[in-house]
């Protein structure tokens, strides 16, 4: 248990010092999430609504390949992400191997079917009838789409926190189409695992402790996102 | 130049293989209200759909002038206050957004729903749902406005209220009104004219009283409500229970099949050698298979030979 206290310690310390190697890990954990999350929402979430509210042939495929893609294991994208990034594979002549570029694109495709697959669930779940009543009165398409995205916004936001969670605490795809390199594309989760391996158990608990802070502070403001529009849609307000 | 807002001719909708409607024909003005009143299956919601141009037609032509709103049959309201979600409505219809307040506030009043405002839909019992569904759809103020069954799935008594304002709030606007109902009470306090439908066809077309004192058809006349038919040798004679009444000088003499308790009496149905009657009456009821006199104070005629053998009495 002493590690944990060490690694307490030296968590308040490396921050206190605003030392530059902890510094570097959260300035490119917080890239990796923005990015990865931003490019996930912006593609995903018309491809979520497309197969949550749309009626055409192939629907249930796209679903159940972004179900899949849900449970892909990490290593294994990694794994063929790497080989892909090769320099006489197909991904090589774009340099991304053991770079942040070919960071932040494992990350999309590691984000991309949480955000279509959730974002698919929450909108096919808001009432049918109250879209084709929008429908009914003349909404045009880009009404409804709106209309079924703000119903849905408890699920819409919950794919945005699986999402950001996966970039912040994803380690096996950095790792193999990083390089896990110091300085350069090592993230907090990643940086944890070297300093495991290098037997340094305190340090890697400090920088366990910070990420763990992290999480906190962004899934934090998510939720109060998320659940401020239900405190003011309370059951039993009156008048 | 007469002032038709919809003119439906011949028209025929399939759904698969299926003839859910053939050969309907109608018409609208304008500030007219129509109740289409019809058996499960008849073809009513189809009708609607047709006319709000969401059901493919066979058939036929529907001609509409001017924009026609649905209050669709379910009541789903957006997660929002209730003043919110008439203002949507009227985002969806493209009112200006300055109006939008305004025009929903007048839209909740109309349908007695003004302290609802600012509730959240949420926190909506089923008959305060329906208020602002109502409201949503009037306060787009469209040319043609189609309700589908908008009592549906609410109590007696929550009925009776939201039938009165709803009344009253569609005699208020400018536009005409076709609205599906399930209940003939509905259509008698809500329209100007009845169009019933029975097997996917126009079986009847007047206005309510009319039709129920003068059903054109044996098939009308039961789905109006005449449970009573007895059979003389040229004619059949179809009474409506109130025209029924139990009497110890009565010429007609029949059994006690069936005594039904009701909140302000009991339907009796008996069995004559001719045919067979129903009445309501306040007193208490014969024991079933007792002999009863009744008198006969009105009803409709029509030739024996358009009434079907073996007709499926209620």
């Amino acid at each position: 248990m002493s590690f944990l206290w060490h690694g307490l310690t030296q968590a308040w310390h490396l921050i206190v010092t605003g030392d530059p190697y902890l510094r570097h890990l959260i300035w490119v954990t917080i890239k990796v999430v923005v990015v990865s999350t931003a490019v996930a929402i912006v593609v995903g979430l018309p491809i979520g609504l497309l197969l949550g509210l749309g009626n055409f042939p192939g629907r249930r495929l796209g679903m159940a390949v972004a179900n899949a893609g849900l449970v892909l294991p990490p290593v294994v994208v990694g794994l063929v992400l790497s080989l892909l990034m090769f320099p006489a594979a197909p991904l090589g002549r774009f340099h991304l191997l053991f770079t942040l570029r070919g960071v932040y694109l494992a990350q999309i495709l590691l984000a991309l079917p949480i955000v279509v697959a959730l974002s698919a669930a929450a909108v096919r779940a808001v009432p049918a009838g109250l879209l084709a009543q929008a429908r009914a009165l003349d909404a045009s398409t880009a009404q409804v789409w709106a209309l079924a995205l703000r119903e849905a916004r408890l699920g819409i936001v919950a794919a945005l926190i699986a999402a950001v969670g996966s970039a912040l605490s994803e380690v096996g795809a950095v790792v193999l189409v990083g390089g896990n390199i110091e300085g350069s594309d090592q993230t907090l989760a990643s940086a944890t695992i070297e300093q495991v391996n290098a037997g340094h158990f305190a340090d890697a608990a400090a920088i366990g402790i910070v990420l763990l802070g992290l999480i906190a502070v962004v899934i934090g403001v998510l939720t109060i996102i998320q659940q401020r529009d239900e405190t003011s849609l309370t059951l039993f307000r009156s008048g | 130049m007469t002032d038709r807002i919809l003119t439906v001719d011949n028209l025929s909708v399939r759904r698969g293989r299926r003839t859910v409607l053939s050969g309907v024909t109608f018409g609208l003005t304008r500030g007219e209200t129509v109740a289409v009143l019809g058996p499960n299956g008849a073809g009513k919601t189809t009708l609607l759909d047709a006319v709000a141009g969401i059901a493919p037609i066979a058939a036929g032509t529907i001609t509409t002038a001017g924009r026609v709103a649905t209050a669709r049959q379910s009541a789903d309201l957006a997660r929002r206050s209730a003043s919110k979600n008439v203002e949507l409505a009227l985002a969806w219809w493209g009112v200006p957004r300055h109006e939008r307040a305004r025009r929903a506030q007048a839209a909740l009043d109309a349908v007695g729903a003004q302290t609802l405002g600012s509730r959240s839909s949420v926190a909506l019992s089923g008959g305060e749902r329906r208020r602002v569904h109502l409201a949503r759809a009037i306060a787009t103020r469209p040319d043609l406005l189609l309700l589908d069954e908008p009592f549906a799935g609410l109590d007696h008594e929550v009925r009776a209220g939201l039938m009165a304002d709803t009344a009253s709030a569609l005699r208020g606007s400018a536009g005409s009104v076709i609205v599906v109902v399930h209940d003939r009470a509905e259509a008698w306090a809500l329209a100007d004219r009845l169009l019933v439908l029975l097997d996917g066809t126009v079986a009847a077309d007047g206005p309510p009283r009319q039709l129920l004192d003068n059903p054109p058809t044996p098939q009308v006349a039961r789905f109006l409500g005449y449970t009573g038919e007895l059979r003389f040798p040229d004619v059949v004679l179809f009474t409506r229970p109130a025209q029924v009444v139990l009497d110890p000088a009565g010429e007609f003499v029949g059994s006690v099949r069936r005594c039904t308790p009701l909140e302000d009496g009991t339907r009796i149905e008996v069995d004559l050698p001719a045919g067979f009657l129903t009445t309501v009456t306040p007193v208490e009821a014969p024991p079933v298979g007792a002999d009863v006199r009744m008198r006969v104070t009105g009803g409709v005629r029509f030739a024996a030979s358009a009434v079907a053998a073996g007709s499926d009495r209620a």
